[in-house]
């Protein structure tokens, strides 16, 4: 039971928690007061310099060597007063602004950000009094006027979202899902000495074997099913920290007739990441080696999901023939609503393929018994090199 | 007729990648006949877990056949392992089930009929004195309990063959004494018990007939009486040095 209500219960959590602190985190960083140098002000930038005093966000100081205090730390940035650099602009009161910040460093990004602020409201200003002289009201110089209309409704602008964050966090919990119980019935059974007992019961190997990869698929499916349940219902509390009042303008739901695919693409790739983990963690004699053994597959079926969070990605049959990255992009699309039927045809190709790959090569292993007794050490580089290599194969027996 | 067990040049190879390749067993022949315990009694490395475990279906012979039941070994590996109960001290159990647990999956799994399972389980949770730890997870059993419900999950399925890989190894004398007194009620039973071993008084005291395995070869196979009537030695550890040290 804990196993099921755990994640429901946990997962949201944790996320709050982390949203939470991320944004206590960036609730400090704004609470500074940013540091500021400011050098060479002459008597025409005085209006300027007065803005800057004024401004509780700042807090301007003295320093010595103001490069060598950024460095350190010890200050955020330095505005800097100079003549225009071309000739022509070099007229009486032009100057040229050179902000020097740390840009490795959050509090002097924050200090550069609030400086250019405020020279951005300081020319306004300056250019609606020259403006005043030469008898036009702001209205006549503005000229035009931007106005954005976001036409995407709320569930829209939450599907958008979804799409973003249910892929990875699908992937993530399908792999961890799997993860433990694949290594637990295959180096764990080793460890524990269960492995030899098993092998003596009146069923075929490949029945254990069949059973067993049922068994973990089935976790990581649950596991995936579960999560992704719990990110629906919870999704808008945990993320409105983040989004502040904007999260009105969201809502989070999949479209109905999208559930039968996604639970499907999740069961297919539960199974290809049993299939993985199960082959790897199985040369392993302890369950410390089987996580050792199986943190490499865990890391590569990861990388792809990470370089997908690109908004805009367009799901291409070179995409779709991508193990796991395809599933990425059924679920993206799917959230949406959207399907692209051939795409989704090529994934389900592609993941049964690799699927049966798998199991071929479980069978295949299953067959030596040096294999079955833990010889290679946790090694499938080991086990590749002597006996799936041509020419080799030749030592010890076939179980 | 053919006997439970019968074994014909069997040989096993291993390799290992510093060593080259290692002959455990050396085309060993013996067969065992029904009803009986058979002891195989070497010191360690002699290849008697090899020799067993080959019987057991786990490793596949590189040479020689061995036929348990009418069931050859390499072909029939299935049907061999339904006809048999293999206990070692490398066969453990899940710590997470309870004995019972533990006896009706091993039943189920051995495909004793289903309608009798439950009925077999409490028969052997009473013959083994289960009682009052049957519902009690295997971790939280002594090492005692942990060895009576492994010798209650060898039997579960009620198999007429019975093959015990140093059973005693590890357990305390009243323990010992108590597997010796099962194995001996198996072959009351009528089952035929094929049993290894490395200290002579389990063997002398157990084994109807005693085959002696050393380097991987059987010197030599008969019941205690003729192996002292052989070598004119009267304890079974002297027979053994005779053997061994007339190689």
């Amino acid at each position: 039971m804990n196993s099921i209500f755990l994640p429901i219960f946990l997962y949201p959590v944790l996320l709050w928690l982390v949203y939470t602190g991320m944004s206590f985190v960036a609730g400090q960083t704004e609470g500074f007061a940013s540091r500021v140098a400011l050098l060479a002000f002459s008597n025409e930038q005085r209006v300027f310099k007065i803005d800057l005093e004024r401004d509780p966000r700042l807090e301007v100081k003295t320093s010595n060597d103001p490069l060598a205090d950024i460095r350190n730390g010890d200050l955020d940035l330095m505005v800097e007063i100079l003549p225009p650099a071309r000739e022509a602009a070099r007229l009486t009161g032009n100057f040229r602004v050179r902000l020097t910040y740390d840009n490795s460093k959050d509090r002097s990004r924050m200090a550069r950000d609030r400086i250019a602020e405020r020279l951005r409201l300081y020319r306004d200003r300056y250019l609606e009094q020259e403006a005043g002289k030469l008898g036009l009201t702001p209205a006549q110089l503005q000229q035009f006027w931007v106005e954005t209309n976001n036409i995407a409704t709320e569930r829209q602008m939450g599907q958008f979202i979804l799409g973003l964050m249910i892929p990875i966090f699908l992937i993530i919990m399908v792999a961890v899902g799997s993860m433990h119980p694949a290594i637990d019935c295959t180096a764990g059974e080793r460890e524990k000495s269960t492995w030899e007992t098993l092998m003596t019961v009146a069923t075929s190997r490949v029945n254990i074997v069949a059973a067993k990869y049922l068994y973990v698929s089935t976790m990581a499916a649950v596991a995936g099913i579960l999560n992704l349940a719990a990110m629906m219902f919870s999704m808008k509390s945990v993320l409105a920290p983040l989004l502040g009042e904007r999260i009105s303008t969201f809502s989070f739901g999949i479209p109905l007739r999208s559930i039968p695919l996604i639970i499907a693409v999740t069961v297919l790739l539960a199974f290809f990441i049993s299939a993985g983990m199960m082959i790897l963690a199985s040369f392993a004699r302890t369950y410390k080696e089987g996580q050792a053994t199986v943190m490499p597959f865990y890391f590569a079926i990861m990388m792809p999901v990470m370089f997908l969070q690109v908004p805009g990605l367009e799901f291409t049959p070179a995409l779709a023939a991508i193990p796991v990255v395809n599933i990425c992009m059924v679920f993206r699309e799917a959230v949406a609503g959207v399907y692209h039927w051939p795409m989704i045809a090529i994934t389900l190709a592609v993941e049964t393929g690799c699927i049966f790959f798998s199991l071929w090569l479980a069978a295949t292993i299953l067959k030596y018994e040096d294999f079955i007794l833990g010889s290679y050490g946790g090694s499938f580089g080991k086990f590749f090199k002597e006996r799936l290599l041509p020419g080799r194969g030749k030592r010890g027996g076939r179980a | 007729m053919s006997e439970p067990v019968e074994v014909r040049g069997l040989a096993k190879t291993f390799y290992d990648e510093n060593r080259g390749e290692i002959q455990a067993v050396k085309a060993v022949d013996f067969e065992c006949r029904e009803g009986e315990i058979f002891g195989l009694l070497g010191a360690n490395g002699a290849g008697k877990t090899t020799t067993l475990r080959m019987l057991a279906t786990i490793l596949a012979p590189t040479a020689g056949s061995a036929t348990i039941l009418g069931h050859d070994v390499t072909a029939e590996p299935a049907a061999v392992r339904r006809k048999l109960g293999f206990f070692s001290a490398s066969t453990a159990l899940y710590p997470r089930l309870t004995a019972r647990e533990t006896i009706e999956f091993f039943a189920r799994i051995n495909q004793y009929p289903s309608d009798q399972v439950l009925k077999r389980v409490g028969y052997l949770v009473e013959r083994f004195g289960l009682a009052s730890y049957a519902d009690a997870r295997i971790e939280k059993l002594s090492t005692g309990m942990k060895q009576k419900v492994s010798i209650a999950r060898t039997v579960a399925h009620d198999p007429p063959l019975l093959i015990f890989d140093e059973p005693t190894v590890g357990l305390d004398v009243l323990n010992a004494l108590e597997m010796q007194e099962v194995i001996k009620e198996f072959r009351n039973q009528g089952k035929t018990i094929v049993f290894s071993t490395h200290i002579m008084s389990e063997a002398e005291k157990l084994c109807d007939r005693i085959a002696i395995i050393h380097g991987g070869r059987i010197l030599a196979c008969d019941t205690l009486e003729k192996l002292r009537q052989a070598t004119g030695a009267r304890y079974l550890e002297d027979i053994f040095v005779h053997y061994v040290k007339s190689l």
